[in-house]
């Protein structure tokens, strides 16, 4: 008992500071007049960002980016899941692998590799089409904004579809048969009946990727700038990283705005998914849907779906394979097979600042989702079985920096990083790690939580175990699948970080995903793709290991 | 293991109030009997039964099961649950999903540490009462729902505790298998000298199972006796409402017969059991079950207990006919011989039987 009362208060200081701490450090510093000191309160940043001639085609640009990635994202998802839920279309199982992707490829590689494919100089699909129709000039320039948004909508289809799959297949099938019976057809039901009631679900899907692309950088650096089309990350970042002086006052100032956007959004969401409970349909009788027969159109959408894997999946993985045994870019023919080599993947092991990179990832994705899942057991504890009015507050702040743009909360941790000895050490980029991705640790515990029903401790300590046994016996194998799951989604996380790792990493902190950024910024793509390869390797490597651990101690 | 409660109380605070769980209960469970607490939803007989169990710790009065004392507020003793050495079966059944049956079952053992012998042989002896041998190594979780519910039983009874509880353990059974399991329990816990404490809110499910049963009502013991005492004769207004479905009629005692009584009420004088020995001249109430009510194609056969009424509403319910008849102002339930040539708005005579209804206090 006494242990809880100073266990809560402990907790809300501790998610309190991660996250409340960049915020308030962000707003101090957006009205401060030079980095690292606080002294004089000046409006001046704000009158510089916004009067800035270029913010708004950037604002225009971000709407149109964020807008249209959630359209690609949300229209894909929702074909998807109705092919899935709604129809008898064969090898369901590409509907699963689909919805892990994020899990497998880092967005900024997912972006590189469409950049080799399809940049209007030397991009591969380009350059093959020219030489098939014999033309001048590159048919597809990704370095725009319709690229852009085709690269993200991709990326988040995921999200889109994690939300919408769901909302499709608890839908109350007999709405639609009682249509069907009015009289109506097929196309006029789903119009009229299905899509309204599924409304909130979409609205939901489109407001969740419009914060992810907000807060997105690796599509926005890689693609977005050689192009010159610039969003507000991308401007805040070139505020920051460009040019002899850095303004970190300025950058706070604009990053204000995405702040203060997303977290608007994000409310509207969570206001959205809780009137959603006015549409829940799903009844508790078994009901299986009636499957909509696709007869002739059976393989044609199953082609359609295969191919969108395959670009999801293989292509990316395919490009960056390729172009690490390549010295340059070019066609795959008999003299690109005849110029392969391991050259680019011995000068990336022999780079120290590619081995320090990998070094520092490797260790932030350990023992950063370490300590995180750490974090996250006893925040998910106190949230699921102390729930006091002081968990509440607990609860809303831990989840309050999902909707903090990366790079923003990057520049809040930087003003606050500045003035301690924490200051371009690799323990500031863990500390901003697990604030910015502690909601991702949080999650799964707290459902794994949520299944321990106090009777299953409770009937322990009457069988006769003490409370050390029963967390031994009881507790603690029963939260194992919690914490493994938990784990390699922060270590993956982690190992991949973007966002605010441009902001807050210094030499001597380098990581793996800025590693790749400069590579990609120097246009090295042969060691950026080998370099990339190690990447996927190793986070495929700690989802095995840390999945082979979890069922050796479930097995126990 | 006699269990003697004295003067136990607990609050519970919610919203700012206070609510009382339970209110000063005084009661004795005695040996080798199967007990149940029954009433309503909040009626606090679950906060009861966790506090026999050790599960939740009362605000004072004094808690003993056999010699021992395990809870007492003045003495400032409480031992802990593993320290009391009792056997329950929770609504849940709370199996572990992460066990096999055998783990499960030998779970009690082990916090006793046995040898692995041992406790091979008495899981293997438990499951087969239960009927699950051949069972051992199924994951727990593969089991149905009245398997788990055997599951739960054998592992309460493995350690051989002399105090076995239940938390409504059929409630989440569905009807049939509910009946089934019912008896089966009832079997499995008349063949062990063992004293059981079961705590449900299905009246039917305490008539069946119960040596003795008490009722519970806002966190007071209201009537303590056994089904058939309950049943026919009980004092309480409240209980027999709530034990059975039960018409009840006001009036005035105006003769005593022997250990029957004659009550004045406003359709007319009727004649009853009085097992509380109301005195003449006192106002109280007939309490008459639908099913002691009997039907008159006439009334010509004239006597005590017949009267004349009009039929309200009838349903035909399959094995009867469910009616409402009003004699007078009063409107009286019955139940009806599908046998019986009846109509809605017809006349009928009903006849009380003067041995199965019974005078309460007002």
């Amino acid at each position: 008992m006494a242990r809880r009362s100073v266990l809560t208060p402990a907790l809300i200081v501790i998610v309190g500071f991660l996250t409340i701490s960049p915020v308030l450090m962000l707003v101090a510093g957006s009205f401060s007049e030079g980095f690292g000191t606080f002294h004089g309160f000046t409006a001046a940043k704000y009158v510089e960002a916004y009067t800035d001639p270029e913010l708004s085609a950037i604002l225009l640009d971000t709407a149109i980016f964020t807008l249209g990635s959630a359209a690609v994202a949300t229209l894909l998802a929702l074909f998807l899941a109705y092919v899935n839920t709604r129809t008898d279309i064969p090898f369901k199982f590409f509907f699963g692998i689909i919805s892990i992707i994020p899990m497998m490829i880092p967005h900024i590689l997912f972006s590189v590799s469409w950049v080799l494919l399809l940049n209007p100089s030397n991009g591969i699909l380009n350059r093959y089409l020219m030489g098939l129709f014999g033309l001048k000039e590159a048919l597809f320039n990704i370095y725009s904004l319709p690229g852009m948004i085709l690269v993200e909508g991709l990326l988040d289809l995921p999200i889109a579809y994690l939300i919408l799959a769901p909302a499709m297949s608890a839908f109350d099938v007999s709405l639609e048969e009682s249509s069907r019976a009015c009289g109506a057809n097929t196309f006029r039901t789903l119009t009229r009946v299905t899509l309204p009631v599924l409304r909130p679900a979409i609205a939901a899907s489109v407001i969740l990727v419009i914060v992810k692309s907000l807060a997105s950088f690796a599509v926005p650096s890689v693609i977005g700038t050689p192009g010159r089309i610039y969003v507000l990350a991308t401007h805040i970042y070139r505020i920051i990283a460009t040019g002899f002086s850095p303004d970190y006052g300025k950058a706070a100032a604009v990053g204000m705005s995405a702040l203060v956007a997303s977290i608007l959004l994000v409310y509207l969401y969570r206001y959205l998914t809780s009137e959603s409970d006015r549409y829940v349909t799903i009844s508790s009788r078994g009901f299986k849907p009636v499957l909509l027969e696709l007869k002739r159109s059976k393989y044609p959408l199953l082609g359609l779906i295969g191919l969108l894997s395959f670009v999801l999946i293989v292509v990316p993985v395919m490009v960056l394979l390729y172009t690490s045994m390549l010295p340059y870019i070019m066609v795959p023919d008999a003299k690109a097979f005849s110029l392969m080599s391991w050259k680019n993947w011995w000068e990336v092991l022999r780079d120290p600042i590619s081995l320090l990179a990998l070094k520092n990832s490797l260790m932030l994705g350990v023992v950063g989702a370490t300590l995180g899942v750490i974090l996250s057991i006893f925040v998910s504890y106190v949230i699921v079985k102390v729930r006091t009015a002081a968990a509440g507050i607990l609860e809303s702040l831990s989840f309050l920096s999902f909707s903090f743009p990366g790079i923003v909360i990057g520049v809040g941790f930087m003003w606050f990083f500045v003035r301690t000895p924490l200051y371009a050490t690799i323990w500031a980029l863990l500390i901003g790690y697990v604030a910015a991705y502690l909601p991702y640790g949080i999650r799964p515990l707290s459902s794994a939580f949520v299944q321990i029903h106090s009777h299953l401790e409770e009937s322990s300590k009457v069988c006769g175990a003490g409370p050390f046994t029963t967390l031994r016996r009881i507790v603690i194998p029963l939260l194992i699948p919690g914490i493994v799951s938990g784990w390699i989604l922060m270590a993956t996380m982690f190992l991949r970080e973007l966002t605010l790792s441009v902001v807050l990493s210094r030499p001597g902190t380098e990581v793996l995903a800025v590693q790749i950024l400069r590579f990609a910024e120097d246009g090295l793509w042969g060691r950026l793709s080998a370099l990339g390869i190690i990447m996927i390797v190793i986070s495929s490597a700690l989802v095995a290991a840390a999945s082979l651990l979890g069922k050796a101690l479930t097995k126990r | 293991m006699e269990i003697r409660i004295k003067g136990l109380t607990r609050d519970y605070y919610s919203e700012g109030k206070r609510i009382r769980a339970l209110d000063n209960i005084d009661l004795t469970i005695p040996a080798n009997r199967i007990f149940t607490l029954l009433g309503p939803s909040g009626c606090g007989k679950t906060t009861l039964l966790r506090c026999i169990v050790g599960l939740e710790t009362p605000d004072a009065g004094e808690i003993a099961i056999g010699d021992e004392i395990v809870w007492s507020t003045e003495k400032g003793i409480f031992v802990p649950p593993e320290k009391r050495g009792l056997g329950m079966v929770f609504q849940t059944y709370a199996i572990w999903p992460h066990m096999t049956v055998f783990e499960n079952v030998a779970y009690p053992l082990r916090c006793r540490n046995m040898s692995m012998e041992e406790i091979r042989t008495r899981v293997a002896r438990f499951l087969e009462f239960v009927q699950l041998d051949g069972f051992e190594n199924r994951p727990a979780t593969k089991l149905s729902g009245g398997q788990q519910q055997r599951v739960a039983l054998a592992r309460a009874l493995v350690a051989e505790p002399k105090v076995i509880l239940f938390d409504e353990p059929l409630s989440n059974l569905d009807a049939k298998l509910r009946e089934e399991t019912r008896k089966e329990l009832r079997r499995f816990l008349t063949g062990l000298n063992i004293t059981a404490v079961y705590v449900t809110h299905d009246r039917v499910e305490a008539l069946a199972l119960s040596d003795l049963i008490a009722i519970m009502r806002a966190g007071r013991i209201v009537e303590v006796g056994d089904p058939k005492q309950i049943y026919f004769r009980s004092g309480d207004r409240f209980v027999a409402d709530f034990i059975g479905r039960a018409n009840l009629i006001n009036g005035k005692v105006a003769a005593l017969e022997g250990s029957h009584a004659v009550i004045e009420t406003n359709i007319g004088a009727i004649v009853g059991l009085n097992p509380q020995g109301i005195e003449p001249g006192t106002e109280a109430m007939l309490c008459v079950r639908p099913e002691f009510i009997k039907t008159e194609a006439t009334g010509a056969a004239g006597g005590r207990n017949l009267f004349r009424g009009k039929i309200e509403t009838l349903l035909f319910i399959g094995e009867a006919y469910e009616g409402e008849v009003r004699i007078g102002d009063t409107l009286v339930t019955t139940t009806i011989s599908p046998t019986v040539d009846v109509v809605e708005g017809g006349e009928i005579f009903l006849s009380f039987d003067t041995d199965h209804c019974f005078l309460l206090p007002a």
